[in-house]
């Protein structure tokens, strides 16, 4: 009844083939590691460096160490020391010499305030690299209310300064708006201001003109009154002494005459630049101004009150519905 | 144990969700000012945003904050408005029923300048509903106000020439249109100075002088192109339409025409819209 057991035709070889198979897994899960080594960069030579921070909050593990925005390296090892945290950083080796000694590491976010932290290389001085093993120096991240707090100090002289401008342009028993409108006003007038100035230099030109030439018209006479009076001296000496003296003091202040007149003329011409100056910088403080009444923080104060008139225009007198 | 935590809880949020004490209210004088500057802005707002029939609820609503404060100058200002938003709706009768409050108002004391400013309006109006008489009544107590030498005065006499116009005196209109072009160019008023412009060389175009006409209506269109007034750029090209056609210049006349169908079918405007196509077709 018993029949010897035989083994099936397909088991034959079966240990032979059992190994096989064992070995080809063997073999692929060393193949596995070893390209996962090789994306881990063991392959790569590295060359460790350190710094020591009091404060180790957002440094991790296997964070990026960066040069210039290139990845050089990794966080390898972090371990508290006396003096706060003892960070390694593995750099791979190639780039060591790009890294002289006496160069910092910072914390650094790639987005600026947002983005991934990253420890960023910043160079020292050019010079040998690190060594492997070497500490470098580690400059602490500036906090946001450091950075507030900067802001603060910069921001407050500019707002006094602001404060101080309201303040002189408010002047006693005015408002912002009115003294704005005033200003506004004198500045739509500078054309005409310097419409009517530069009518006045003219004028004051042709006036020093005719001065100048009247002058010398009256000292020509005066000339040839002394001549006659000299004439005249001869026939009667002490009527001609006189008569002298008189000629000279007319002279006199013919010439004096004719210098008013020049330094006249002179004080026109240095006053035309400064006039055209004047108008520029008054030109300048309006747009700066209308500027700042654009500012937001500004903006409110500066309301004015010509704004809420609608334009009065001669052409709605066409007729109906000229809706604009 | 849980009722008391939910209690506990109950209350929590009870606290939290309590409205905080409330400020002090401001002055009443101080409120209602308040009140008219918002209304006022809420006003020109819509009529940046076009809503004029709401800017002219709001200028409504200012007009009587205004009052309630005896406040003479923004009534007056708002009353102003309020018919220039009015006249835009095409609501004459409520236009000048507005302007009315500050001209035949003889007993507040409004400002000179918003008294100027309500008796020009009210010459604009009456010329607008064909009142020639009664503008030049306007008119002329705005320029006794004006004394020629006001902000308005290329305005009052842009409004006197088109009531010469409108009265078939040419010449004066010409003379008039032409003192208002100097005022506004003097003033760099850009809107007024093309207005005189318009007015000019229409008045040329009626007295047989379409040559002359023509370069003083190119330079309106100039200036109303770049003040971007679609209703100015369409009465431009109207007007060297006619101008070109008087002159002879039948293509030029015709192109305008052409310009000035395109430019009244972009505004949505239909009134005299055949009429200018039937001139386009013209040989």
């Amino acid at each position: 009844m018993n029949e010897p057991f035989v083994a099936p035709r397909r088991f034959a070889r079966l240990v032979l083939k059992v190994n096989v198979f064992l070995l080809l897994g063997l073999a692929m899960v060393g193949a596995f590691m070893a390209l996962v080594a090789y994306k881990q960069g063991w392959f790569v030579q590295q060359t460790p460096v350190h710094f020591v921070t009091a404060n180790a909050l957002g440094v991790n593990r296997g964070m990026p160490v960066k040069l210039f925005g290139f990845t050089i390296g990794t966080v390898s090892d972090m371990q508290l020391s006396p003096e706060g945290v003892d960070v390694t950083l593995s750099i791979i080796s190639d780039y060591v010499p790009r890294i002289p000694q006496g160069s910092e590491a910072r914390f650094a976010r790639e987005g600026g305030i947002v983005g991934a932290s990253v420890i960023e290389i910043q160079p020292g001085p050019a010079g040998p690299a690190v060594r492997a093993g070497e500490r470098i120096a580690f400059r602490p991240q500036r906090g946001i209310s450091e950075i507030v707090d900067d802001f603060r100090r910069q921001a407050v002289p500019a707002f006094n300064e602001v404060k101080n401008l309201f303040t002189q342009l408010k002047g006693p028993g005015d408002d912002v708006a009115g003294t704005l409108a005033g200003l506004r006003q004198e500045v739509q007038r500078l054309p005409e201001t310097r419409a009517a100035l530069q009518k006045l230099l003219v004028t004051a030109e042709r006036t020093t003109e005719q001065l100048g030439q009247q002058s010398i018209a009256t000292m020509r006479a005066t000339q040839r009154t002394a001549e006659a009076a000299e004439r005249a001296m001869a026939v009667v000496p002490p009527l001609a002494e006189k008569v002298g003296s008189a000629v000279e003091s007319i002279d006199g202040a013919a010439s004096q005459l004719r210098r008013t007149a020049e330094e006249a003329q002179g004080t026109l011409q240095r006053a035309r630049p400064l006039i055209e100056r004047g108008e520029l910088a008054a030109r300048d403080a309006g747009e700066v101004l209308g500027a700042a009444k654009r500012v937001w923080p500004l903006s409110d104060s500066f309301r004015e009150t010509a704004d809420r008139d609608l334009p009065i225009d001669s052409f709605e007198a066409r007729g109906k519905s000229l809706r604009p | 144990m849980r009722r008391r935590a939910t209690l506990l809880i109950a209350a929590l949020c009870a606290a939290c969700s309590s409205a905080p004490p409330p400020a002090p209210p401001p002055a009443p004088q101080a409120q209602a000012q308040t009140r008219l500057n918002e209304s006022e802005a809420r006003a020109a707002a819509l009529v940046r945003a076009g809503d004029f029939a709401g800017a002219a609820r709001e200028y409504g609503e200012a007009i009587r904050l205004a009052a309630s404060v005896e406040n003479a100058d923004a009534l007056a200002a708002n009353a102003i408005n309020q018919s220039i938003v009015d006249q835009w709706l095409g609501r004459d009768a409520e236009a000048r029923e507005a302007i009315a409050r500050v001209t035949d108002d003889k007993q507040r004391n409004f400002p000179e300048k918003r008294r100027l400013q309500a008796e020009v309006r009210r010459a604009i109006l009456e010329l607008a509903g064909s009142h020639n008489d009664a503008a030049a009544t306007w008119a002329g107590r705005a320029e006794t106000r004006c004394a020629g030498a006001c902000e308005h005065a290329a305005t009052i006499l842009n409004v006197q020439a088109q009531i010469a116009l409108a009265t078939s005196h040419p010449a004066d209109a010409e003379r008039l249109a032409a003192a208002a072009g100097e005022r506004a160019s003097a003033r760099g008023d850009k809107a007024e100075q093309a207005n005189a412009l318009r007015t000019l060389g229409r008045a040329q175009r009626l007295q047989g002088n379409a040559a002359a006409a023509l370069p003083n209506l190119e330079q309106a269109l100039l200036i109303d192109r770049e003040l971007g007034d679609p209703r100015k750029i369409l009465a431009d090209l109207t007007e060297l339409a006619m101008a070109n056609d008087a002159a002879g210049n039948r293509d030029a006349a015709r192109n305008y025409y052409a310009r000035a169908v395109a430019v009244s079918k972009a505004m949505n405007d239909t009134r005299g819209l055949a009429e200018m196509e039937a001139q386009v077709k013209r040989p």
